[in-house]
């Protein structure tokens, strides 16, 4: 069973949601998620955004999280406080598919042998509500390429699907149809032809020219076979090491824990973990200067392995969802694509 | 395995009870859980070790394992935070974090001679399955401690390693690239005690663990004499901080060192050791 909710009804629902809400807005010429204002019921949420610039992985996982306080007064043991966070449900509207499917990669990253209790307790507060793309966001979208669909609803606890003056709307998870019960009467149930005239829209979405590099089942074997290829060199030529593929990646997950002292007497301070990157040097470096993996092209090989050879390897997915950030917003064009066309090619 | 507490990332209070300096830039510390209680692990995994408002690093035990609450870390001052946990004195309280990792099979030596090859500051990490191997020494045949040091002056635990020596039933080797003072032992490369020590190659265990260059070295001389890749174990050094298999930064290939490893068999991964930069 779905549902309809007209456009200017969005701001009321989010308004009925006992949650936190976010939805992109346009800020300094930035798509950015931002809180919804309570009492939003003016049609002010429109979700008329591209792809927001830095992915929602943050509700989950922090740019800058504090792990916990410590306190050190002269003489005495050190005092810690755990700061693990207790957040306020959070709902997150207007997740692209290709960030969606970012969730469940980051989950499997962060629930196994060691439970994160960071990342699960702000992951277990924090729902999606996706919005189908009609029409590629980017001209870099390669969803489809890596397994994913304008229309896929992985990782998303509603599906929203733009029907000119209204979405139509479906339930994923147990926790959508709590936010869908929540609208009330906002929502109306809906009728075939809107169901039929959702599915024509996934249905052209899907045919809508993307990029790719054609067979993903042969990414990790050509990776494989071309780890030692002078490409990698040369394709770092061009390469800065500025890191903005992996911040700005829904999948890229790796973190640095750090101390940062506000105080000398009583000695206190935070731990605090941070996200990091493997495009810099110092992230493999050991204390004796020695860096196992010292050079740019290296690095860039190790983003590509990570994503299509190793990460298949221990999950059986890839960790890419085809958003594109990391193509368009390099600085110097590096484009993940066409490396992967390239090692496929060779 | 699961984490030792509920929160993989808070550290457990330990107070420095004993600081033995071993070398000129190495110490020995005996620590106890400022809370009271046992602090279970196994020989060859590690701790991170926190000095509050430095930092972590990732520290092999170097202790008895069957010693229920002192926890034994060998440390180098290699760098800012090894540097700062050198110098915290008898009575000062750091943090732990673990143990982790995956620890050296000593029970798959049962029934086999068992080669320990160590290299530098590597024989810290093999300590604890020395130990173990000594509790249960009925359970092995020979069992053989190789070890390479820089100079005489490097040797770690070396009253201890001459108790060894001493014992009928451990077979002994010490080497050092570089002979001074009044040294009268062996000189050379660790491998070349592989060559010429006593062990049935057919039916033993080796554990091995130094620099990455030595192990590689090592490992290769092993299979040489004979011994199997699958009877060959390394343990691996990177960047670490988390120590469970979040942070990303030990990733070796598919492999996580903090979680997959440190102990790693050798045959599973002789292929990575000699690609550069993986």
């Amino acid at each position: 069973m779905s549902s309809i909710l007209k456009k200017t009804d969005l701001g009321a629902w989010a308004a009925a949601l006992e949650a936190e809400v976010f939805a992109p807005a346009l800020a300094d010429g930035v798509w950015a998620y931002q809180p919804v204002a309570p009492g939003a019921n003016d049609g002010g949420v429109a979700l008329t955004h591209p792809n927001t610039a830095r992915p929602p992985k943050n509700f989950a996982f922090p740019q800058r999280e504090v792990l916990y306080t410590f306190e050190q007064l002269k003489g005495q043991a050190p005092k810690l406080t755990e700061t693990l966070p207790n957040p306020a449900p959070v709902v997150v509207m207007g997740v692209r598919p290709c960030d969606g499917r970012g969730a469940p990669r980051n989950d499997m990253v962060f629930t196994g042998a060691f439970d994160d209790p960071y990342y699960q307790s702000r992951r277990a507060k924090t729902a999606y509500v996706g919005l189908a793309c009609n029409t590629p966001p980017s001209p870099n979208c390669f969803c489809k390429a890596v397994g994913g669909s304008p229309s896929s609803k992985e990782g998303l606890d509603v599906q929203l699907t733009d029907l000119g003056d209204r979405y139509h709307v479906v339930a994923v998870t147990p926790r959508g149809e709590e936010l869908i019960e929540a609208g009330g009467k906002l929502f109306a149930e809906a009728g075939a032809a809107d169901e039929k005239e959702s599915q024509r829209l996934h249905s052209e979405a899907a045919k809508c020219e993307q990029r790719t590099f054609g067979d993903l089942a042969a990414a990790a074997p050509a990776l494989k076979k071309n780890f030692d290829s002078e490409m990698w060199q040369s394709l770092a030529k061009a390469c800065i090491g500025c890191g903005i593929c992996t911040f700005l990646c829904p999948t890229c997950h790796c973190f640095d824990i750090s101390d940062e002292v506000t105080g000398q007497s009583p000695m206190r301070g935070e731990r605090v973990r941070t996200w990091d990157n493997c495009q810099f040097p110092d992230f493999t470096m050991h204390s004796s200067g020695h860096n196992p993996r010292e050079t740019l092209g290296a690095r860039l090989r190790q983003r590509v392995n990570h994503k299509f050879l190793y990460f298949v390897e221990n999950n059986g997915t890839q960790q890419c969802t085809g958003c594109g950030r990391c193509i368009s917003f390099c600085p110097v064009g590096i484009d993940i694509v066409a490396v992967l066309d390239r090692m496929i090619q060779a | 395995m699961s984490g030792p507490c509920s929160d993989p990332m808070q550290p457990r209070p330990f107070r420095i009870t004993k600081v033995r300096k071993e070398l000129s830039d190495t110490v020995t510390m005996d620590l106890e859980p400022v809370d009271g209680g046992a602090f279970a692990y196994l020989p060859g995994q590690f701790n991170m070790l926190y000095v509050f408002g430095t930092g972590e690093v990732p520290i092999s035990i170097s202790g008895d394992p069957a010693e229920g609450s002192r926890l034994v870390h060998t440390i180098r001052a290699v760098g800012a935070v090894s540097g700062a946990l050198c110098s915290v004195k008898k009575g000062g309280v750091v943090g732990v974090r673990g143990p982790y990792g995956m620890p050296w099979p000593v029970e798959v030596g049962h029934g086999h001679d068992l080669v320990f090859v160590a290299g530098g500051v590597g024989l810290a990490p093999l300590r604890p399955a020395i130990y173990q191997a000594m509790h249960d020494r009925a359970k092995f045949g020979r069992v053989v401690v190789l070890y390479g040091a820089r100079t005489p002056d490097d040797i770690l635990f070396r009253k201890e390693v001459e108790q060894w020596r001493s014992r009928f039933d451990l077979e002994v080797a010490v080497t050092v690239d570089r002979a001074v003072g009044d040294w009268n032992g062996n000189v050379g490369v660790v491998t070349k005690l592989i060559e010429r020590a006593g062990f049935d190659p057919t039916s033993t265990v080796s554990f091995v663990c130094g620099p990455e260059v030595m192990m590689r070295f090592a490992a290769q001389s092993l299979q040489k004499r004979g011994v199997p890749a699958e009877g060959i174990y390394l343990s691996m050094e990177r960047n670490m901080k988390c120590g469970c298999g979040l942070c990303g930064h030990c990733q070796w290939g598919p492999h996580f060192v903090c979680k997959d490893g440190p102990v790693f068999r050798y045959d599973r991964i002789a292929s990575m050791l000699t690609v550069r930069e993986l």
